[in-house]
């Protein structure tokens, strides 16, 4: 569960702060599981709920380091763009690059974080398309869109890099 | 039955990427240059995902979870 976290914020200390806010929420909100659902479902929807409200609040749609995805002009997205190396790098800081800073990792950063919930809990946590769809309260046929969508595009994205 | 002679779909060509695939739609593979492509392209993906290492958070993450957590006494009452 804090894997996903991570990767859907891609900041190890708000991770930990969305981990630390969801197990409070499960144990102290325990009585409001209904067994007829899995159990590791129900957090991991109760933490993917907190990653998206978060990435809502912060107006966060992709953490691109292309620039925000409602940039349109160049300016926009110079401005809006993730400035690498602008400052002083934290140890944390070296954690998350070392962590994060994989192709296949900024290739996922890219996702949209619907595709990103998606295919991180389909191949990542090894969910079946059903249980993806339950704990993502989405229809069945959304999921299989979006990890299809979500794989193809990372494709894309890992082609660009190979050539 | 499907012919062998049909293009593998999106769910077949992960099943293939899986090794899950039964060999009677696998044998299209075989003929069909597109498909090989595309389902080798999906298999690279999909393994890069399926290899991703899984992270755990720093020392003290529990301690500070359970220092938050309600725990219910005897009486009922609740106590942090």
């Amino acid at each position: 569960m804090f894997s996903l976290l991570y990767r859907m914020v891609r900041d190890r200390a708000l991770a930990e702060d969305l981990a630390q806010e969801t197990f409070i929420k499960v144990l102290n909100g325990i009585k409001s599981y209904r067994p007829e659902f899995k159990f590791s479902s129900w957090i991991f929807k109760i933490a993917n709920n907190a990653a998206i409200d978060h990435l809502r609040r912060k107006s966060i749609d992709t953490l691109s380091l292309d620039g925000a995805p409602s940039a349109e002009t160049p300016d926009q997205v110079r401005a809006t763009s993730l400035q690498l190396g602008d400052r002083a790098e934290s140890p944390l800081d070296e954690v998350q690059n070392r962590e994060l800073g994989t192709a296949i990792e900024r290739a996922i950063a890219r996702l949209r974080p619907e595709y990103r919930s998606c295919i991180l809990l389909r191949h990542v946590e090894g969910y079946s398309y059903e249980e993806i769809a339950d704990t993502l309260e989405l229809p069945l046929g959304t999921v299989k869109t979006y990890i299809h969508r979500a794989r193809n595009e990372l494709r894309g994205y890992l082609d660009d890099r190979r050539d | 039955m499907t012919d062998v002679s049909m293009h593998l779909n999106t769910d077949e060509i992960e099943l293939w990427a899986q090794g899950l695939l039964p060999a009677a739609r696998a044998m299209h593979l075989a003929d069909c240059s597109l498909c090989r492509v595309e389902a080798e392209r999906e298999r690279k993906v999909i393994l890069e995902l399926v290899q991703l290492p899984q992270f755990a958070p720093g020392a003290g993450f529990a301690d500070r979870v359970m220092a938050q957590v309600k725990i219910p006494t005897p009486s009922g009452d609740f106590t942090a």
